[in-house]
């Protein structure tokens, strides 16, 4: 037998009830209550454990549901603590199942939603907000009953304790109450936070009738990002109980039932250090719920704190977005958001707000969204030409581009690299239907006007995003580390070719509507004064220039490098630097992009870069000068101004790498080069080391 | 000589063809004992079975230290071939073996029609990505926590030149140097820039 694969066929026990016949579930946990409590907090923190592995790859059959107590909801109907604590736990899973399954981003995680044969739904269950709501009732009351001063302990001396140990009453009330805190449902829905019920939860004990994960959740599923403002509040709520969690550990240590602590303290799923009872992780393997043939390790304790701790601030993070209606900047967001590696939960919010309905955010019709991008008037977003078929088609490849940028980076690039083919159709379809709708729709000269300009900015648009979407698919290439030092020099040239493009396209749209603007406003012979007199450069083109000539030095420096000195050179055995070329960029090059595009074009245009040359002409200068320029026109973007520090310190770095370069001449062989993202995650600096 | 590295001349090394059953076991301790991923007794079979000239194994005085295990066929409309397993025990890497293993079995590919060899590989194994890296491999894709232990894998491809006179403007190096292929550790760097 292979340990490696063990896990469906070794089991303790051959059933749950068997496993329950074994004493590996008691109800109550402990007779003496005192261990009774602390086992409680064990299982609860296990099961947080759990819950952080299931998010993070892990089955739901393997993680939480190893819980026999979740298993058999009946039987723990007599404990009320850990009975309501299921009915959360399960209520919260189930949420979580939903949101994954409707946002559809579970890519190759598929694991996640596969509930199959779990009781993840139990009658009675969503009234689970009652009952939990009794129990801190409860607890807050013993707190307070322990606390009181000894005279006014006849005040509250009804009040049951929570265990026997007058000494550790605070501590064990305290541990439970921020568990049960953070878990805290909402059984109905958020709804009724809203309206008049909220009144009844804020009359005891002061507590916000809603403050935890649960409601975190369900306050982000509010249509149109309506709950969002609440869900913040939750989020902090959240983590200021998952703080209190952190603070009861070394009491929980203290007091913990299970003797002396062992080694590896570390790696423990509880904070106390001992071991939970009513788990069993192979117990799911003969049932009917899918597990994996194989053991999986658990994330401690710590770490799964901390797992909820960055969930929620990637959450927060969704909360406070604007909703902009600019598709630029939904976009934007989008991309920034995934720089911060959310995991699958929040990844699925994220998309979840952001496509509702068919609409963006639930309310900005795909078309209104699509002519407000290719900087048509307002209205455009009624014209009839939304109802050609192809035009709906368009918004449909949006949504989905829209769905796969808050997928796993590494699924997203694959798949981004396989709708460039889409765009490219599309734009084609576009132009065949826009001549037909012109010949049918339009019969006067005025309607004829106005559905030219809208089929001409939709084009150029979608060349735009096409294009956008090809730079993206290129820079994650980075962020996943595809890439050796030895292509950089043909994936900065790709990037450059793409760049130029983007820019060229983005200027032209912006003129197209600068143009339409003008006319309108002034009269024919000042507006043809004004074309040579002031025109500017648009700040979203100076920033992608910026970007060019930051490609461009990149590309020439490396390739002075190859010419020069023989360094990044791709050789191999097998095959050269062409089929290299060709297996990074086969899905630009089928979808055409840009046009004529090559392996060759590639190599003319790195054949003669020389040190002298670049010496006397040094983009890295230009893209500092333009970056320094930009600062004015983005200062109210602290994000944008952020980009523009990094990407000028990328520029200042190389300039005088490459000016060393110059001057070096022939380079020693004990000088080693390298590349490196210590400024930007796209664009490198070179380092030089002494070996 | 460096701690738990064997001392042992290259020409020591014996390289062989999968030969037979008697081989079998050698090939599962050696994958067993290096790699992550679990494999059953009938992958094995299914590869040495099936594709016997495409495994190699390396002796070192008559013990098995080295062993590649592949396969090859059609994968959408392409002749491809495919590297399934490749292990070197700990303390005879870093001389080569590897890649003269591997090497072998891609050889083999080329000169039955193969267009192109794939493989999967831990994000994480750093030598493994170099060695493939030096032997023409792109990463061509990343697959998000492919393997069972969690950890994301690149997707390895090499793609042979097409046999297009016209098609390649640069001369194909034939046959295998071991151009930079040892393990020498850097000397102290000074960062100059």
């Amino acid at each position: 037998m292979d340990p490696k694969m063990d896990s469906g066929i070794v089991s303790t026990y051959y059933s749950v009830e068997e496993a329950i016949d074994n004493g590996a579930a008691p109800v109550p946990l402990s007779f003496d209550r005192t261990i009774d409590i602390q086992r409680v907090i064990d299982i609860m923190d296990h099961l947080l454990a759990c819950e952080a592995t299931w998010h993070r790859g892990g089955s739901l059959a393997q993680t939480v549901f190893s819980c026999i107590y979740l298993l058999r909801p009946d039987r723990t109907s007599s404990h009320v603590l850990m009975h309501s604590f299921c009915r959360v736990i399960r209520t919260t899973c189930n949420a979580l199942v939903q949101a994954v399954s409707d946002a559809r981003t579970n890519e190759e995680e598929d694991l996640f939603i596969m509930a199959y044969g779990l009781p993840l739904k139990v009658d009675g269950d969503e009234k689970c907000l009652s009952i939990l709501h009794a129990v801190e009732e409860t607890l807050s009351r013993q707190l307070k009953a322990c606390k009181a001063p000894l005279s006014k302990r006849r005040v509250v001396e009804d009040v049951e304790p929570l265990q026997t140990s007058l000494e550790f009453e605070e501590g064990f009330c305290r541990a439970v109450l921020c568990r049960l805190r953070f878990r805290k449902v909402g059984g109905g829905g958020i709804e009724e936070c809203g309206g008049g019920k909220m009144v009844r939860f804020l009359t005891f004990g002061k507590l916000l009738c809603a403050q935890h994960f649960y409601h975190v959740l369900t306050c982000m599923r509010r249509p149109q990002g309506k709950g969002l403002e609440l869900a913040k509040k939750h989020i902090q709520s959240c983590l200021s109980e998952l703080d209190s969690m952190l603070k009861s550990e070394e009491f929980l240590r203290h007091t913990c039932a299970c003797g002396t602590l062992e080694d590896g303290i570390e790696d423990k799923t509880t904070a106390s250090g001992c071991q939970p009872i009513g788990f069993d992780s192979t117990l799911n393997s003969r049932s009917a719920a899918p597990t994996p043939p194989r053991a999986i390790k658990l994330l401690s304790w710590k770490k799964a704190v901390n797992y909820f701790q960055k969930l929620l601030h990637d959450l927060e993070i969704i909360c406070s977005y604007s909703l902009d209606p600019i598709l630029e900047d939904a976009l934007r967001f989008v991309v920034d958001f995934q720089k911060f590696q959310p995991d699958l939960v929040a990844r699925a919010y994220v998309q979840l707000l952001l496509v509702q309905d068919g609409k963006l955010y639930g309310r900005e019709p795909l078309f209104a969204v699509i002519c407000k991008a290719a900087l048509l008037h307002e209205g455009a977003k009624n014209h009839d030409v939304q109802k050609n078929e192809t035009v709906t088609q368009l918004g449909q490849l949006l949504i989905s581009l829209l769905r796969l940028l808050c997928t796993n980076t590494a699924w997203q690039r694959r798949k981004l690299g396989k709708i460039l083919q889409d765009w490219r159709i599309i734009y084609v379809q576009l132009e065949l239907a826009f001549r037909k709708e012109f010949g049918d729709i339009t019969s006067t000269s005025i309607d004829q006007n106005v559905c030219l300009k809208i089929c001409k900015h939709i084009l150029i648009w979608v060349e735009e995003q096409t294009y956008w979407i090809a730079l993206r698919f290129l820079v994650l290439g980075f962020e996943l580390e595809l890439y050796s030092t030895s292509e950089y020099c043909m994936v900065y040239w790709y990037i450059y070719v793409i760049l130029i493009k983007l820019a060229e396209k983005t200027h032209l749209k912006m003129m197209l509507s600068n143009d339409s603007g003008r006319r309108k406003s002034k009269k024919k012979r000042d507006y043809v004064k004004d074309m040579g007199k002031d025109y500017q450069i648009p700040p979203a083109v100076s920033l992608l220039q910026c970007y060019i000539y930051v490609a461009e030095g990149l590309m020439m420096m490396l390739a002075s490098l190859r010419n020069e000195n023989k360094m990044f050179l791709c050789l191999g055995p097998f095959n050269s630097e062409q089929e290299r070329f060709m297996q990074h960029f086969e899905l630009l090059q089928k979808a055409c992009l840009p046009d004529h595009a090559s392996y060759f074009s590639f190599r003319e245009t790195i054949s003669n870069a020389r040190f002298s040359t670049l010496s006397m002409y040094n983009c890295f200068k230009d893209a500092q000068r333009i970056a320094k320029e930009l600062r004015g026109n983005f200062a109210n973007d602290p994000d944008r101004m952020a980009e523009l520090r990094r990407i000028e310190q990328v520029a200042e770095h190389n300039s005088v790498a490459l000016n060393l370069l110059c001057q070096l001449g022939n380079i020693e062989p004990s000088l080693k080069f390298s590349f490196e993202f210590i400024h930007h995650p796209h664009f490198a600096v070179a380092a030089v080391k002494r070996s | 000589m460096e701690e738990g590295k064997a001392e042992f001349e290259e020409s020591e090394i014996e390289y062989v063809s999968y030969g037979g059953e008697h081989h079998l076991p050698l090939i599962m301790n050696l994958v067993d004992q290096e790699l992550s991923e679990p494999y059953s007794i009938f992958t094995y079979r299914y590869f040495v079975y099936l594709w016997p000239h495409l495994s190699f194994l390396a002796f070192h005085k008559g013990k098995c230290v080295g062993t590649v295990v592949c396969k090859m066929g059609d994968h959408r409309h392409t002749f491809r071939g495919y590297i399934a397993m490749l292990v070197v025990l700990s303390p005879y890497r870093g001389r080569c073996i590897a890649t003269e293993l591997v090497t072998r079995s891609i050889k083999v590919m080329m000169e039955s029609g193969c267009e192109e060899v794939t493989l999967e590989a831990e994000v994480t194994n750093k030598g493994a990505l170099a060695l493939y890296g030096r032997l023409g491999f792109i990463r061509a894709k990343r697959l998000f926590r492919y393997y069972l232990n969690g950890v994301d894998a690149f997707r390895l491809k090499l793609l042979f030149p097409r046999p297009d006179p016209n098609y390649s403007e640069s001369g194909i190096p034939t046959g295998v140097e071991a151009q930079g292929l040892g393990d020498g550790i850097p000397a102290e760097e000074n960062l100059l820039l």
